[in-house]
């Protein structure tokens, strides 16, 4: 199945665009979505100080509510990638 | 109405202290307390020429309303609350963030706008890039919202 993932703050090296498109095996959960990105980012930007952005980040959905790592994911669902935050 | 709230987009609007002290101004109120925080031109020893500011819209206004409304549940209901944060690029000197107060007494003024700005660091998803003087740029490390239980 197919996640896109709306990114923000440090994440947005991750793509030039504004969401990332990542394919998980069937009933993927958020667990597991950490594992991919982790991956991806140690393929691709190994270089990018992004190491530990796949185990600091939080994950919204689309009511804008945190996702815990146990939520189940559905196909083409979208989600929002919340590295840590340092507003004001 | 008694809560202003907004996330200011830089490429033509400015974060205003003029509007801020028309907002809060009430002839109940005998103190104002007002926090500008604005872009600084070092950080760690790095010469800074300006900050990128990104924030998840929805979010940010939905935890804005939540602070704001704890800081009057917690120190005074009668306060009047201005707060905006500034969303895209800023150079040095400008404002990033502006918290106003307007209470009955000081010492509320006071604690109200710390707490809003301790609280906004801590729930707001709103991310910081640094920009630099030899051109490089650097996302600035944060607090995480992920459930503390989960992080290993």
């Amino acid at each position: 199945m197919e996640i896109q993932i709306k990114l923000y703050g440090s994440s947005k090296m991750l793509s030039e665009n504004e969401t990332l498109h990542v394919e998980l095996p069937e009933n993927s959960n958020i667990g597991q979505l950490r594992n991919s990105l982790k991956k991806l980012i140690n393929e691709k930007y190994p270089k990018n100080n992004l190491n530990n952005l796949s185990n600091s980040a939080a994950f919204f959905s689309e009511k804008n509510e945190i996702i815990n790592d146990n939520y189940k994911l559905k196909n083409k669902e979208l989600i929002s990638i919340i590295p840590p935050i340092g507003g004001g | 109405m008694s809560i202003h709230i907004a996330l200011v987009k830089t490429e033509g609007q400015k974060i205003s202290v003029e509007s801020a002290k028309k907002f809060i101004y009430s002839s109940d109120h005998g103190a104002e307390s007002i926090f500008v925080g604005r872009v600084r031109n070092e950080n760690s020893g790095k010469k800074v020429t300006a900050v990128t500011y990104d924030a998840h819209d929805q979010a940010v206004i939905k935890s804005f309303q939540l602070i704001c409304n704890d800081a009057k549940n917690k120190f005074n209901n009668n306060a009047k609350i201005f707060l905006e944060h500034a969303k895209g690029y800023a150079s040095v000197g400008e404002i990033s963030i502006l918290i106003a107060v307007g209470s009955g007494h000081r010492d509320e003024a006071f604690k109200i706008c710390r707490y809003i700005l301790e609280e906004v660091k801590h729930q707001s998803p709103i991310w910081k890039k640094e920009h630099y003087e030899d051109g490089k740029e650097e996302w600035l490390p944060g607090h995480s919202l992920r459930p503390k239980k989960e992080v290993k």
